[in-house]
């Protein structure tokens, strides 16, 4: 007979229903692979509605954007042979209602737009364009400038009646992050309104609807063939929202991360859970050997049983997975570029699964092969001692179990060197977390015995046979630890954007400031502002075409993926030029070139793009610049200091290279003192006055008036980024607390296996102290007294861990102040003992009801 | 049909528990040949090596020296493992505690060394046995709705049920009244003899020793005395 059948007809027979026993496992599996399943189904759904809504979020099926220019006559008529297309563009502008001003996001399309989907306003009309001086607003504009329809509002020199507010743009998150609400003008709008005279930063769209059954990758490859120098950022529907959809795929990449530790600490409960289970059934294991059944039969018998186990609770964990995304979805909001709903992902249920099935077979592999090797006898005869752990045979499976964890994590995930670390650091943390149970335990059997004799019972439940310190030092040190890191970096980080950045960012960014106006500009600001400190640098935008040694560039089209560190290989970059090097910036290797240099032209390059593409001095770069080919020979490469919050170029280029090209320039101002120095930058002009510092109505005065003098730049205000990032940082915050409390819940769980395992030896140590007059309060006072000194230990760890970690995120990592709010950080953690010592004494109090004498004799 | 050797020759049989210093002397140089369809009696006081010697006798445990052929197997030279793969089918164990399997039925108790031996209509073969010991109406009742000597009758139905040619019994009576012990005693001797397996019984119990053919008492590990009645 198959040995397989045989144990299973045994495993089956022995299994409770109910499984008895098991339920820890279950528990626990229960709550990592649904906490996986749940994020794994979130991204899934979220990436396929992106996939799936492409053409909607596009506009169309192909889009062509090109930066400072429109598309020449024979690019259009490219376009326009291939398919319906839809013209515009899209630029930062400031709109001005009586005495109010805003910064926008100005949206220029054509008669054909929207190629795709319903564009409506408030009031549920579907509409197109607005005909000619009329301009629909976003819900924020039209807060911001106090309009309503009807009114009207000015952008650059034109003035144009708001003809309605929108309710349902369908290409939105198709067009990106924006730094202010949109408004959607006529196309011709923004050239009749002086804002796309050479050199101003605005970006042409096109849309391409194609047939049906048109191939948009192949159009999209053969537009780039055509005009290579172009500067074309083409983008099919497969591709619609690249931002969203990295930024989803990230957040879910580190959420699983996440999942996956508390999986792992739900593995320790696994373990402790399988453990207790065979140390229950001993008897059971004893009898079958008598009755011939050899060590392969009883690691068969058990294995299925524990399989069968962690399958159930891997499937209940996906099904409550599955169920809870759309509860997710609506908590996390504004977070999540669509809403998800209730969706069925196999592959990343599958995924979850996975890592639950092999979680259980790393932690359930030691005692259950340790179970294996006890002879019958020994069995019979050592009931009182716990199984030994066999960690020696456990090696090869535990090994196998994690090498392929580490390998279906790294396969599924683009930031692959993130998750190395990740997983690196969390085994690391949880080896030192081992070693801090270890070291507890061993300090507790060493201690000087304290007078009062419940305290001296609470001492010793620590470091008792079989006291499970060790376990529960790891799996609620872990859960509280990151507890406290999450809080203290989302504190610290949040602090850092409310107090620091701002003193150090500038107040106003504003681009688009003409050239030849540079000196006037400046006096605009110090007229209203005298102590603003202002800074001017020429702005030009354009694509690294090629780069590397002259004779072996390589073509950027050519190749087939761009890597994490040379992101600005992706679409265009701003672009400056200067005499200096700018100010924060060190040049590491090669020279700086000569004021009024006139020869070979010259660039200097971020030494870290140098490095992410192994570009020396003397190698080439070509950049395209309003649809020219440039090529430049790299001078020096230079460090940035990007925490200086003003303005960085990866490319800082010799005047003569590129400063022939129309261009305006781009202004900070900061209107607050600047105690860090943060006028550091490329500045071609700068102006200071004496510190003063203007108030709210200053500011805003300061606005009007800029507006008014320029009405074709742009003003971006940092203050509003600055809470937008706030924002975002707080909801980002919220998802992974929320996925790090499943390891608090997975830490509870072992808390409760551990006093499930050790209740025939609490029972019968609570029975004897009542034996000898101990009362059911002072019964309560030993828990209580034992509870609290595991509590406070853990929470010497998890502050030390926990505030360590984060310390290293914040300041060695993002080169932030560290500042914590401690309130919250310890309020985080108090709420977590909170749950640990409740759970514990509600698991604890059945055990004090127990009666002496009937519990004498069942013992 | 029955081997021209003896179920059970040991010779110079030692075990010795723990290692080092607390190592314990359990078994002192056992000599005993036991032939086949004897009935035999271990004797002796707590710690003389009875349970012991039954462990070692019957391959749950493996000797620390000496010699050991059972059934013709040399037991002293097989592992853990091919000791149980030994034990199935041809070696049947009653344990004073019982040790039912807690989990399954009577039936399914019955069921399960049939099923490890591999051996066919496992279910109708342990209905029939446990119909034999007077259980067939209880065949789907767990141990702990068993009464004592019941159980013990499940026990002893799932020691013959594999037709083994060697029966070790180990103070079968010790957790039962007299009685009961008695009857039950009856009944392994009854299906002992039907079989015609060979029965070794360990016992304080002089007048269930004097049930067997032999008698042997240990004392200290060592055979203090062997007489055949």
């Amino acid at each position: 007979m198959n040995p397989w059948r045989t144990a299973w007809t045994i495993a089956r027979r022995d299994l409770s229903a109910r499984f008895k026993g098991l339920r820890l496992l279950l528990v626990c599996l229960f709550l990592g692979v649904g906490a996986l399943a749940a994020i794994g189904t979130l991204t899934g759904a979220i990436e396929r509605e992106l996939a799936s809504r492409g053409r909607t979020i596009l506009g169309g099926d192909v889009e062509v954007a090109v930066w400072q220019r429109g598309a020449s006559a024979s690019e259009q008529a490219a376009f326009a042979a291939t398919g319906k297309v839809s013209g515009g563009m899209r630029l930062q502008a400031m709109a001005r209602a009586g005495d109010l001003a805003a910064p926008i996001e100005l949206k220029a399309v054509d008669a054909a737009w929207p190629l795709v989907g319903q564009f409506k306003l408030a009031g549920g009309r579907s509409i197109g364009a607005p005909p000619a001086g009329t301009a629909w607003l976003a819900e924020g504009a039209a807060q911001r400038l106090e309009v309503k329809p009807g009114d009207t509002v000015t952008i650059g020199s034109q003035t144009l009646r708001v003809g309605g507010i929108i309710a349902n743009e369908p290409d939105r998150l198709g067009e990106g992050f924006t730094l202010g609400p949109v408004v959607i003008v006529a196309a011709d709008m923004p050239a009749r309104a002086g804002l796309t005279a050479p050199g101003a930063m605005y970006r042409s769209k096109y849309r391409i609807a194609l047939p049906p059954g048109g191939d948009a990758q192949a159009l999209a490859a053969k537009l780039k063939a055509r005009f290579p120098s172009s500067g074309f950022e083409l983008r099919t529907r497969d591709n619609a929202s690249p931002g969203a959809e990295r930024f989803v795929s990230r957040m879910g990449d580190f959420l699983v991360l996440v999942g996956l530790a508390a999986l792992a600490i739900a593995g320790i409960g696994i373990g402790g859970g399988v453990s207790s289970y065979l140390e229950a059934r001993r008897g059971s294991v004893a009898t079958l050997k008598v009755l011939g059944a050899t060590s392969g039969d009883i690691a068969r018998i058990y294995l299925l049983q524990i399989g069968a186990a962690a399958l159930l609770g891997s499937a209940l964990g996906l099904v409550a997975g599955v169920l809870v995304t759309p509860l997710l979805g609506a908590a996390l909001g504004d977070l999540l570029p669509v809403s998800p709903g209730l969706v069925f992902d196999p592959a990343a249920l599958a995924k979850a699964a996975l890592y639950g099935l092999l979680i259980a077979l790393i932690f359930a592999a030691p005692p259950l092969l340790s179970a294996r090797r006890f002879p019958a006898m020994a069995l019979l005869r050592a009931r009182v001692s716990p199984l030994a752990q066999n960690w020696r045979d456990a090696v090869v499976p535990a090994g196998l179990g994690l090498l392929a964890i580490a390998a279906l994590a790294l396969l599924t995930t683009k930031a692959k060197l993130i998750t190395a670390w990740f997983l690196g650091g969390t085994l690391a943390l949880l080896l030192l977390l081992g070693a801090l149970g270890w070291l507890i335990r061993w300090l507790a059997a060493r201690w000087p015995r304290p007078k009062a004799p419940l305290l001296r019972i609470a001492l010793a439940n620590l470091h008792r046979p079989g006291a499970q310190t060790g376990a529960l030092v790891t799996a609620l040190g872990f859960g509280l630890a990151a507890f406290v890191t999450l809080a203290a970096i989302q504190t610290s980080l949040d602090a850092n954007i409310a107090a620091r950045v701002p003193q150090r960012a500038p107040d106003y960014f504003v681009l688009d400031v003409p050239k030849a106006r540079g000196a006037e500009f400046v006096a605009a600001v110090i007229k209203v502002a005298p102590a603003a400190k202002v800074r001017l640098v020429p702005a030009l935008r354009g694509a690294i075409l090629a780069y590397g040694p002259q004779n072996a560039m390589i073509r950027v089209a050519d190749l087939k993926e761009i890597p994490e560190e040379a992101w600005p290989l992706r679409g265009e970059r701003g672009l400056t030029y200067s005499d200096d090097v700018p100010e924060g910036n060190v040049v590491t290797s090669g020279q700086w070139w000569p004021h009024n240099y006139a020869g070979e032209p010259l660039v200097s390059i971020d030494e870290k793009l140098a490095a992410a593409l192994n570009l020396k001095l003397g190698d080439q770069l070509t950049i395209g610049l309003l649809g020219v080919e440039r090529t430049a020979r790299i001078a020096s490469l230079r460090r940035i200091d990007w925490d200086s919050m003003g303005f960085n170029y990866v490319l800082v280029f010799s005047p003569n290279a590129i400063e022939d090209a129309p261009h305006n320039l781009a202004a900070t101002i900061s209107v607050t003192p600047l105690p860090f120095g943060a006028e550091a930058g490329g500045g071609s002009v700068s102006a200071t006055s004496s510190p003063q510092t203007p108030d709210a109505s200053g500011r805003g005065e300061l606005l009007r008036s800029l507006v008014r003098a320029f009405p074709a730049s742009s003003v971006i205000e940092v203050g509003g980024v600055l809470t937008q990032a706030r924002d975002l940082l707080r909801q980002v915050s919220l998802a992974i607390l929320s996925a790090a409390s499943v390891t608090v819940l997975a830490g509870i769980a072992v808390l409760l296996g551990a006093i499930a395992a050790a209740r025939a030896a609490r029972t019968y140590d609570n029975v004897i102290l009542r034996v000898l007059g101990a009362s059911r309060r002072q019964l309560l006072v030993l828990q209580l007294a034992e509870y609290a000194l595991l509590a406070v230990l853990l929470a010497g760890v998890a502050l030390a861990l926990g505030s360590g970690i984060a310390w290293l995120v914040v300041v060695q990592l993002f080169a932030f102040e560290w500042l914590p709010a401690w309130p919250a950080v310890l309020g985080v953690l108090g709420l977590g003992l909170a749950l640990v010592i409740g759970f514990a004494l509600a698991a604890s109090l059945p055990l004090l009801r127990a009666k002496p004498a009937q519990a004498l004799r069942e013992l | 049909m029955t081997s021209p050797l003896p179920a059970i020759a040991a010779h110079n049989l030692t075990l010795s528990l723990g290692s080092g210093d607390s190592a314990v002397e359990v078994l002192r140089g056992i000599d005993l040949k036991v032939p086949h369809g004897q009935t035999l009696a271990l004797l002796g006081p707590s710690g003389s090596g009875k349970s012991s010697l039954m462990a070692v006798l019957s391959g749950l445990e493996r000797a620390s020296g000496g010699s050991l052929q059972v059934a013709g197997e040399d037991f002293a030279a097989m592992s853990e493992d091919a000791l149980a793969a030994a034990r199935r089918g041809r070696i049947g164990v009653v344990l004073q505690a019982f040790h039912l399997l807690p989990t399954m039925t009577a039936l399914e108790n019955v069921m399960t060394p049939l099923e490890l031996a591999g051996m066919p209509d496992a279910k109708a073969r342990a209905a029939a046995e446990l119909a034999a010991v007077g259980l067939g109406a209880r065949l789907g009742h767990y141990p702990a709705q068993l009464s004592g000597g019941e159980q013990q009758r499940v026990a002893i139905a799932r020691a013959l049920a594999p037709k083994p040619a060697l029966v070790f019994a180990d103070e079968p009576t010790g957790n039962l009244d007299a009685a009961t012990g008695s009857s039950v005693m009856d009944l392994l001797f009854a299906r002992r003899a039907e079989a015609g397996a060979t029965l070794i019984v360990i016992t304080h119990d002089p007048a269930l020793a004097a049930r067997c053919e032999r008698v042997v008492t240990l004392a200290d590990g060592r055979i203090a005395s062997d007489a055949t009645i």
